[in-house]
């Protein structure tokens, strides 16, 4: 499940970059793929996409993997260069985003807000592996609370966005996006196809991702850094939207399909653009 | 002539100071002289006053700042007050008398009435060509710029009322000496 | 030829009209609205793109995405959004992106007073971002229909040296009203001297070459050139890297690609009275300058050997014009002296200088020539400037 066939990796990655240079036993291998083999199901060659990314794990560890154009931005910037990029780049293009979770929910957030109000086309996969990771673990605004991190030495007590009644994508909802859906790995091909459905939607699409961090919330939340019992312990704690139980923090599947229900961004500015063109002499 | 001619317009917020500083700014880009303006306002915390700044001239103007203003367009005491010492000898003052009821006796330059609100009511019954008034008395003073222009400016920018815009400019022009 | 009467804004729009900008992001700001306003309104008629970003940070991000796209693109704010540009603009310089940023000084720190000129960020426009290893280009008209030439001249040298430019107004300039001349074509633009650049797409691999060479087409994504751009140390490739190696070579291309070419750039300045022997020299940049070129002209004319020192081109800065042994009197619109530090540095070693501050309104001639008085017969400025280091 966590390699990559090397069919799909011919075809999409660059070499110099595979393998990644995650620990060992990172499950973020596993998310990529799944966005990867959701690529490959569309027909996408190299040429249709172009790849954007945070800093962090989920982010310089899926930077300048993708064979084509990649960029990444300073923390929490992708979205407002995506925007940026959005407008400027011909609409057949796909532009998708591999990011992380305090990148997009903390310090980035009024910045992916906007790209949702706006419904710019892109597809965001927040790779969440519940904190700051690549800083040495501290909690973040996903981390399930009472977590004890670096950061939270008592467990994480305030409150996070998730859990508690609270749930990113209804913020994410609120502001204008068309596309949301959560999923692990392990749900295999139904995450794929949901993974298709937010690439192909004209507009804001963004799949949460939750996956464990072996090194940093493994070994310090939950004393092992073995990925068979951290995945286990993800696992126990999702489940199928509408089955919730009351230990689920991650409810998976599409949360919201308004594909194509809003306008999208940079088509609305160009062709307001034509029509004032036509109506105003300049 | 002078080379370089500065005038102030000032006065409270609404009066059209800045309006009235456009209208010879446009005039004199049409005469193909050099022109800077600068506004400040921010009212109340700036001394509860309104200014234009012209300066123009045929040469290229270096400072905008009029320290000693050929023209000073006084359009309430306040502004008077504040800006009366900065005229030189050879400068003049046009005030409206209906807001700058005390005038200052000690100063050496001119200063003229232009009782432009109270022709504006008494006779067209319409304020808003107060400004109207001022440019035309101005105009009998500024030789810088034409008159005809000035005028041709001051419609061109106040599309409105041109009937009575051209008979305010004359009575205003007429009514200072 | 058009004129107009019209204000800064207006001219800095134009001006990057015709420079082929068709992308502008922005954030309303005092007293640099009004250049968006005016964006907003011609971009569309001209087939460009405006768009109000959530903050100065995003505007300037959203610039580099449509640079990154193919755009001519640029932003206009005030010192309080000049600093939120700190992370784009560090961006920018590192991935060599082309783009234009208008900056119109006022009264800081902080929101400070709106509505009045200052010069607060002098050395901001030479260290915009973190992290040191590059050098930046700023240019600081002083008039509207400067302010014109010099966004034309931006647009220019960022497409050249790949680099994020600053043009440097203040609010006088931004604000005020002037009699602006715009070219209504090529020749009128030749005439005028305004120079344009036109954008190209690298072919990669080497997108970030080890030398100091200019004129290389920028990095655009969705040409699948393989082009990649990130905020990590790029090999040549744009491959992010951790070896100090790749570092060292990237910094000397952002440092020298400027400073091997200055001559490009820093011939811009205007000089007064100074092949005529002066004692004091007088060193401004932006609307003081107006003021001290006008003081100066006086003091010509009553015998006093005076010469003014205009910079317009303000980094990398122009040592090459300080040889002279003179007393210098280096005027700013602020009470901390920026410049003057500058102008320390790159004088003579045995020139005294001299600074005049003020804030929020420029000095006047009585200011002025007070000064030139004191300082032609050997006496210490009283009034303003160090005098307040008795703080
Ligand atoms: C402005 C800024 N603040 C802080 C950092 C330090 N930093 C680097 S990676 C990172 C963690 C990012 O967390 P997340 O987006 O969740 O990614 P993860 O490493 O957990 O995959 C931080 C805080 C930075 N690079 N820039
Ligand atoms: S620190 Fe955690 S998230 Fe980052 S690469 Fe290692 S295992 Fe993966």
């Amino acid at each position: 499940m966590d390699r990559l066939s090397s069919e799909l990796a011919a075809t999409y990655l660059r070499p110099r970059k595979t393998p990644s240079t995650a620990c060992s036993g990172c499950g973020l291998g596993a998310n990529h793929k799944i966005i990867l083999q959701a690529v490959s199901e569309l027909g996408l060659q190299v040429s249709d996409v172009v790849w954007g990314t945070s800093i962090g794990c989920a982010g310089r560890q899926t930077f300048a993997t993708w064979k084509g154009d990649g960029f990444a931005g300073t923390h929490g910037r992708v979205y407002a260069i995506a925007r940026g990029l959005r407008l400027a780049l011909p609409a057949e293009i796909k532009l998708i985003l591999t990011v992380g979770d305090g990148d997009a929910f903390g310090i980035g957030l009024n910045h992916l807000l906007h790209a949702a109000r706006c419904n710019a086309d892109m597809t965001v996969i927040v790779n969440d592996n519940l904190g700051y990771q690549s800083t040495g673990g501290q909690f973040g605004w996903t981390t399930p609370a009472g977590s004890r991190t670096d950061s939270s030495p008592y467990g994480m007590f305030e409150p996070g966005f998730m859990g508690g009644g609270l749930d990113i994508m209804n913020i994410l909802k609120g502001a204008g996006a068309t596309f949301l859906a959560r999923h692990i790995a392990r749900d295999g091909q139904a995450a794929v196809e949901n993974m298709k459905r937010a690439i192909l939607n004209r507009g804001f699409s963004l799949v949460h991702m939750p996956y464990p961090c072996p090194t940093n919330f493994g070994s310090t939340n939950l004393g092992t850094r073995t990925p068979v019992t951290i995945y286990r312990w993800i696992v126990e704690r999702s489940a199928p939207l509408g089955q919730e139980t009351a230990d689920t923090l991650w409810a998976t599947g599409v949360y919201l399909d308004a594909s194509n229900s809003r306008p999208e961004f940079s088509e609305q500015v160009r062709e307001k653009g034509q029509q004032i063109r036509r109506t105003q002499a300049a | 002539m002078k080379e370089r001619v500065e005038l102030v317009a000032s006065g409270f917020g609404g009066q059209g100071v800045v309006r009235l500083g456009q209208i010879l700014g446009q005039a004199a880009v049409k005469q193909g002289l050099h022109v800077t303006m600068l506004k400040s306002h921010g009212t109340e915390m700036r001394g509860g006053y309104v200014r234009s700044q012209v300066v123009m001239s045929p040469k290229l103007i270096d400072s905008p700042i009029c320290e000693s203003p050929d023209y000073f367009i006084a359009l309430s005491l306040a502004a008077y007050k504040r800006f009366r010492d900065t005229v030189p000898p050879s400068g003049v003052i046009l005030y409206d008398p209906a807001f700058v009821d005390a005038l200052d006796a000690g100063l050496a330059c001119r200063q003229l009435a232009v009782p432009a609100k109270q022709l504006s009511v008494e006779r067209f019954n319409r304020p808003i060509l107060a400004n109207t008034i001022i440019l035309g008395a101005l105009s009998r003073h500024l030789a810088l710029l034409d008159k005809e222009l000035l005028l041709e400016s001051l419609l061109a920018i106040i599309p409105k009322f041109q009937a009575e815009n051209r008979q305010a400019f004359q009575a205003g022009y007429d009514c200072v000496h | 030829m058009k004129r107009f009467l019209e204000t800064g804004n207006f001219a800095v729009t134009e001006g990057a009209i015709l420079a082929g900008c068709r992308f502008f992001a922005g954030y309303p700001i005092t007293p640099a609205t009004e250049i968006a306003e005016s964006m907003s309104r011609r971009l569309p008629q001209v087939g460009g793109i405006y768009v109000q970003a959530e903050d100065e940070c995003a505007a300037m991000h959203l610039c580099i995405g449509g640079a990154l796209g193919g755009y001519k693109a640029m932003t206009a704010t005030s010192g309080p959004g000049y600093i939120l540009y700190a992370d784009p603009y560090g961006w920018a310089i590192g991935c060599e992106t082309p783009l234009v940023i208008l900056n119109s000084g006022r009264v800081g720190p902080v929101s400070g007073i709106t509505g009045a000129p200052g010069q607060g960020e002098f050395y901001l426009t030479r260290y915009p971002t973190q992290g040191g290893n590059f050098e930046t280009i700023c240019l600081a008209p002083n008039s509207a229909q400067e302010a014109m030439a010099m966004t034309v001249e931006a647009f220019y040298l960022s497409e050249r040296f790949r680099t994020p430019v600053t043009v440097l107004a203040d609010q006088l300039i931004t604000d005020g009203f002037e009699d602006i001349s715009v070219p209504g074509n090529e020749g009128e633009m030749k005439e005028m001297g305004f120079r344009i650049w036109p954008r190209q797409i690298h072919p990669g691999p080497l997108f970030y070459p080890a030398t100091d060479e200019i004129d290389i087409p920028p990095v655009q994504l969705g040409h699948n050139t393989g082009a990649l751009c990130s905020d990590w140390t790029p090999t040549e490739e744009g491959y992010d890297t951790e070896e100090v190696e790749n570092h060292h070579r990237h910094a000397f291309r952002l440092i020298y690609k400027i400073r091997n070419h200055r001559d490009l750039i820093s011939h811009r300045c205007q000089k007064s009275f100074l092949d005529d022997d002066p004692e004091l020299i007088v060193v401004s940049f932006g609307t003081p300058s107006r003021v001290v070129n006008t003081a100066v002209a006086k003091a010509r004319g009553r015998g006093q050997r005076i010469g003014s020192l205009r910079l317009i081109n303000l980094w990398p800065f122009p040592d090459e014009l300080f040889t002279r042994k003179a007393i210098y009197l280096v005027v700013e619109l602020n009470w901390d002296g920026q410049l003057v530090r500058e102008v320390q540095r790159a004088a003579p070693k045995d020139s005294a200088v001299h600074f005049l501050g003020t804030c929020g309104d420029l000095p006047t001639q009585a200011d002025l020539e007070e000064s030139f008085n004191k300082l032609l017969a050997n006496q210490p400025l009283t009034r303003k400037g160090w005098t307040l280091e008795a703080w």
